[in-house]
């Protein structure tokens, strides 16, 4: 369980609150490149930690984030027309560079100063990957641009897809460490799903269904170990990094892509789950590809034209009672994606975790919420950096190894967790 | 309007009708501190608002003996067997900061194993200083929390709402 003011500290994302301002020290995912697929293509509608934006490409290719109403009389820009290296209000034509900074008022006599006073807010955007990131603090901080691995390699080894979750980005994000869920939830999935099936490791996970977990600190946040049986006198482990605020990574399936999530606060009540899958040390198949464009693995089939998963709350999320008897699905939901996003939003906007009962194979969300609340509030009352600015936090990689019983995984496994350009992922 | 029962029973407004009911203490646990280092997190610890969680040392013991009569000590000092301490218990969370506790780490992890107890373990320091408490845990711990962060034993007994 967790007090409620700690849930309400840890839960609410927006402007001047204490996880707000943590989530604003570092880049986070705005956006994808996909989406601004062209200069001057229409302009995107973007929320982000309770702040209203628009994400627009101008005519020389720069992006820019800025206040989505208009400083004259506060329509949506998102009706702006993009052209001319601006983005111009339709009511009254006045247009906005990628800084937010009026250009021209219309209205007003050609020499005049006025629209160098008028200047909305603004948040640089940056593609690195196939993600638009954004920076929302104290330009004066603003950190080095992130060095995750999947957003680093060559394009033709890498695929980020990204859906809306309805439910606030914590009990989102625990999904992302808790490793307990997998041999239930998505047991369907280590049969059968392309992006999964075959590997060894799958075995291990089937065969022994109370693993054990080792929980420990690392330099961005968490390194999560989930242990089984594996052959006599061996464990297979499970590593899963955790680089706060929000980014995790599952540990890889054989030759598998390996692949992982970045877990953003739209609202306090919504978030956006971006999902990426990536091999370090070659392309993607075309079929792998395809399969994540299908919304296999950690993806998700979405509406066409948008960011919602054709399974969702409003059709119950397709759930199929006869797949579910037949043990295709342990749940009835298709698809991993799916079945995490089903049953976190099940629990209601923002769950009330005063009633949760929490066993010690949670340990890795204990331990995870602590040190957001400890980054929260020495941010707040001392101004300390949090981990995972440094970008040196970012490169990391999850695994997955046997290891004889006596060896401890963070001894044993000190560079299969680290990220190193073309080598291959540590993976069974 | 709802577009299904998904949709409307995972609204805020629904979270409303949850039912309310005083949650019971889940857990009878003993934290059983394995060193020096680790008693004084105990003492620190044990006055916090714990329903039934008992906190006992080990550190003025000589491990090695069959573990039940291996002797403990509650804070106050009084000494009781491994046996009855583990007696009524559903889960103990065992604390250690260096190798000294090794030996009571494997008789205290085996006897919770053999009583079907669940074992938890928070081991404090740079992950080396207790190489070998963490190795005697292992088998036995469902769960082991390597940590610099001498709170994270609070905070799981809180998790865990002993
Ligand atoms: S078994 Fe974990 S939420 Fe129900
Ligand atoms: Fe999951």
């Amino acid at each position: 369980m967790l007090r409620q003011d700690i849930n309400e500290l840890l839960t609410q994302t927006g402007p001047g609150t204490p996880m707000g301002d943590l989530f604003r020290q570092y880049w986070i995912p705005a956006l994808l490149a996909e989406e601004l697929p062209e200069n001057d293509s229409p302009p995107v509608r973007v929320k982000l930690l309770s702040e209203r934006l628009i994400a627009f490409r101008d005519s020389e290719g720069r992006y820019g984030l800025i206040d989505e109403f208009c400083a004259h009389r506060g329509a949506s820009l998102w009706f702006g027309r993009n052209e001319g290296s601006g983005l111009r209000c339709p009511y009254h034509g006045w247009k906005y560079d990628v800084t937010g900074q009026c250009v021209e008022v219309p209205s007003e006599a050609d020499n005049s100063s006025f629209c160098e006073n008028v200047k909305l807010r603004a948040y640089p955007l940056v593609k690195v990957g196939d993600i638009l990131w954004t920076y929302m603090g104290d330009p004066a901080k603003r950190p080095d641009l992130p060095e995750f691995e999947f957003a680093h390699v060559p394009p033709e080894q890498t695929y980020t897809s990204k859906r809306w979750q309805q439910c606030n980005w914590l009990q989102a994000f625990e999904g992302g460490i808790d490793s307990s869920h997998v041999t239930f939830l998505h047991s369907g999935g280590l049969k059968s799903d392309p992006l999964f099936k075959g590997a060894k490791g799958n075995e291990y996970n089937m065969k022994d269904t109370k693993p054990f977990f080792e929980v420990a600190d690392s330099e961005g946040g968490l390194f999560v170990g989930a242990r089984r049986n594996a052959e006599e006198g061996t464990y297979y482990w499970r590593i899963t990094p955790w680089v706060m605020p929000a980014f995790t990574m599952v540990p890889p399936r054989g030759d598998h892509p390996v692949h992982g999530h970045f877990w953003v606060p739209i609202d306090d009540e919504n978030c956006w789950t971006y999902s990426f899958d990536y091999h370090p040390a070659r392309p993607l198949t075309a079929a792998e590809r395809q399969a994540m464009i299908d919304g296999h693995g950690v993806h998700s089939k979405n509406i066409p034209g948008t960011y919602r998963p054709v399974a969702n709350m409003d059709n119950d999320y397709l759930i199929d009672r006869e797949a579910q008897k037949r043990g295709e699905t342990y749940s009835g939901v298709a698809g991993i994606a799916m079945q995490d996003a089903s049953l976190q939003e099940s629990m209601g906007p923002i769950v009330d975790r005063t009633k949760e009962r929490l066993v010690p194979a949670d340990s890795g969300i204990i331990k995870a919420r602590q040190k957001l609340r400890k980054a929260a509030i020495a941010l707040r009352d001392e101004g300390v950096t949090p981990p995972g600015v440094d970008t040196a936090h970012h490169r990391v990689r999850s695994a997955a190894v046997v290891l004889p019983q006596a060896e401890s995984f963070l001894d044993s496994c000190r560079d299969a967790v680290k990220a190193t350009p073309g080598v291959p992922h540590s993976s069974v | 309007m709802y577009a299904s029962e998904s949709a409307r029973a995972a609204s805020a407004s629904e979270s409303r009708y949850r039912i309310t009911v005083p949650i019971a203490p889940a857990r009878n646990a003993r934290v059983i501190a394995l060193d020096a280092r680790a008693a004084a997190v105990a003492r620190r610890i044990s006055d916090g608002p714990w329903a039934n969680a008992r906190f006992y040392t080990c550190e003025a013991t000589r491990g090695g003996g069959p573990a039940d009569e291996f002797l403990l000590y509650g804070l106050d000092g009084v000494p009781a067997t491994l046996d009855d301490t583990l007696r009524g218990t559903d889960v103990v969370v065992v604390i250690g900061t260096d190798d000294s506790g090794g030996t009571r780490a494997a008789a205290i992890g085996n006897a919770c194993s053999a009583r079907a107890i669940t074992t938890a373990g928070v081991v404090l320091g740079d992950g080396f200083e207790a190489d070998d408490a963490v190795a005697a845990l292992r088998p036995h711990a469902r769960v082991l929390l390597l940590s610099a962060d001498e709170s994270d034993a609070f905070e799981l007994l809180m998790a865990l709402r002993v």
